[in-house]
């Protein structure tokens, strides 16, 4: 009970009992629909639900936090390599592919750890943070990308520069291989309770001193908190959830590239979590799956314009609705009408 | 005289050429109601940043419970029964007001003081504050929104309470309401100091009252000795 109490907290759109049974309706719905389609279908409905766990660590760290990180991606980035360096290294073993993921998933927490604690016991001022995570994953893009030769190899995985990692094994338990349809339930399953798990948290007391934080860092001090230790524990979430990101996308690709820690890739996660409410996790998964199914459709059927549409979208949204489009609509226009909800500022909130 | 649970010693602090805080000492015994008091740009936030941790001096220490905290954060000050608010309000105004009042009280605390719910019952009962109101804090009005920062304060359950113009903006019998909760927790066994600008408020609730001028401590004493000082009326209480 206590655990479903945490799930509808007053901190997200959602918290009534008939939300609850529409949630587990249209989750049982995409398993359903995942059994339905093509194999081609359910690898793409994988792609875009494996960019969810990223966004939903962008909308703790800055929507809840007021920490924007502009390098989400460098952990993505991290998380992938590190996959394939570990798993390449360990294929044949049944294990190894598990090994790696935890592996991995430890590496982001390592390095946000470090990156993040120079980030704030230094006290840096936060407009600064999305420079500094900025620059640390083009840096890292440069490094990878001068990793071509032979020399830049680990055990016997090769680093492969700008070309990437290629040939990097799919998860696996014991025996059983996760690719196609199967690796689609893996990824809904996966994505689902990373979203459960930022919903409880946000919920919970940690969740409240967390919004404390974004509203009045000096404040919050002021009564007590270690801000330095909280805002350092959610960067490094937020880290660890952008590399199961990055995780599931070299778990379903088999590669990755330096190009996917770039300055367009860097920016992508951003845009997701603005366009749909970045105080929200509920909208920020919705406006995840949804921008990366409307970029996917429209490279897929030829436009060269996909990402100006995207960026233009952005633009829109942040005129119009600069508490995130699904934000207004759900929560803003419901509570003090279309101008509070149209234009926020204006109106006073 | 008991050992001070608040005292600076030559505390000193300068911005560029400004000398903000000049060789400032000060022994705030407990249960004392201190009052410090000075014209503008005295030194008097920047000694309020100076106790509680907002800056660190460049000479000089600060003393809480006999235990030097000048090298600590400020959240480990609060931890040890340092209490505050601010100049300018600053409650949580988007959060509602139940959750502004769960934020200190889950705060973690070193050495909690059993007269916490006590003081804080009090507090909202004389605000006529409710701890479960759902409302967002921005809802409240100015004197509202003053007393709930005290009572956030209190919740924390502080040893010293700092407070810094807390009756800015208040009409006179938001004032006078203010200044009799003090006095009730101050004989409750609460320390407590004030920086204050409303004479009348410090006539009214102050034991002793501290004046500062030019970054340094100018006179020191009763109420009435302070009120009678020629130097102190000249550079200040003539003004007021």
């Amino acid at each position: 009970m206590r655990g479903f109490r945490l799930l509808t907290g007053p901190e997200d759109i959602g918290r009534s009992a008939w939300f609850w049974l529409g949630f587990a309706i249209v989750v049982a719905g995409i398993y359903g629909y995942a059994t339905l389609i093509s194999d081609f279908d359910a690898s793409n409905l994988a792609y875009y639900l494996s960019n969810i766990p990223i966004a939903l660590g962008l909308s703790l760290l800055w929507g809840y936090c007021g920490v924007l990180s502009f390098g989400q991606v460098a952990y993505f980035g991290i998380a992938g390599y590190l996959y394939g360096i570990i798993a390449g290294n360990m294929a044949g073993n049944d294990w190894g592919p598990l090994l790696a993921a935890l592996g991995s998933l430890a590496g982001c927490a390592a390095v946000a750890a470090v990156f993040g604690y120079f980030i704030f016991y230094a006290r840096v001022q936060m407009w600064i943070a999305p420079i500094l995570t900025l620059t640390f994953t083009l840096l890292l893009e440069t490094f990878l990308g001068q990793t071509a030769g032979y020399q830049w190899r680990v055990g016997s995985v090769q680093l492969g520069g700008y070309n990437g990692m290629t040939g990097i094994p799919s998860f696996q338990l014991a025996g059983l291989v996760f690719s196609g349809r199967s690796f689609c339930y893996y990824a809904l399953t996966f994505v689902l309770l990373c979203f459960l798990f930022c919903r409880m948290l946000v919920g919970s007391g940690a969740g409240r001193v967390m919004l404390a934080i974004r509203e009045d860092a000096l404040r919050t001090e002021l009564l007590g908190y270690d801000i330095r230790a909280r805002q350092l524990t959610v960067f490094v979430l937020a880290a660890v959830l952008a590399g199961i990101s990055g995780l599931l996308y070299v778990q379903w690709g088999n590669y990755i590239t330096p190009s996917q820690i770039g300055l367009l890739q860097a920016s992508l996660p951003v845009i997701w979590v603005a366009v749909g409410g970045r105080d929200s996790l509920l909208a920020v998964a919705i406006s995840t799956y949804v921008l990366n199914w409307l970029n996917y459709s429209l490279s897929s059927t030829g436009s060269e314009y996909a990402l100006v549409i995207i960026g233009g979208l952005l633009v829109a949204v942040m005129l119009f609705f600069p508490n995130g489009i699904i934000v207004a609509l759900a929560r803003d226009l419901p509570r003090h009408g279309w101008r509070a909800a149209l234009a926020p500022r204006l109106a006073g909130h | 005289m008991a050992a001070s649970i608040l005292a600076t010693e030559r505390l000193a602090k300068r911005f560029g050429g400004v000398i903000a805080a000049d060789q400032v000492s000060l022994a705030v015994a407990p249960g004392e109601l201190r009052c410090i008091i000075g014209p503008n740009g005295a030194g008097k936030s920047t000694l309020f940043a100076l106790l509680c941790g907002i800056y660190p001096p460049d000479a000089g220490r600060v003393l809480l419970k006999g235990r030097d905290v000048t090298a600590e954060p400020a959240f480990r000050r609060v931890r040890h029964g340092l209490g505050l608010t601010f100049q300018t309000n600053r409650a949580y105004h988007s959060l509602s007001i139940r959750q502004n009042l769960e934020i200190p009280l889950r705060a973690e605390r070193l050495d909690r003081t059993h007269e916490r719910g006590q003081h804080l019952r009090y507090a909202l009962d004389e605000f006529g504050l409710d701890p479960l109101d759902e409302r967002p804090a921005r809802e409240l009005p100015h004197h509202r929104l003053q007393w709930l920062e005290i009572a956030m304060a209190l919740a924390n359950g502080p040893e010293v309470l700092l407070l810094d113009e807390p009756t800015a903006g208040l009409s006179p019998e938001e004032t006078r309401q203010t200044a009799r909760v003090l006095q009730h927790l101050n004989r409750s066994g609460l320390t407590i100091i004030v920086i204050e600008h409303d004479i009348a408020f410090v006539r009214e609730v102050a034991q002793s009252v501290t004046v500062l001028h030019q970054g340094r401590v100018f006179a020191e004493g009763s109420v009435e000795s302070i009120t009678a000082h020629e130097d102190v009326r000249r550079i200040y209480l003539g003004r007021a």
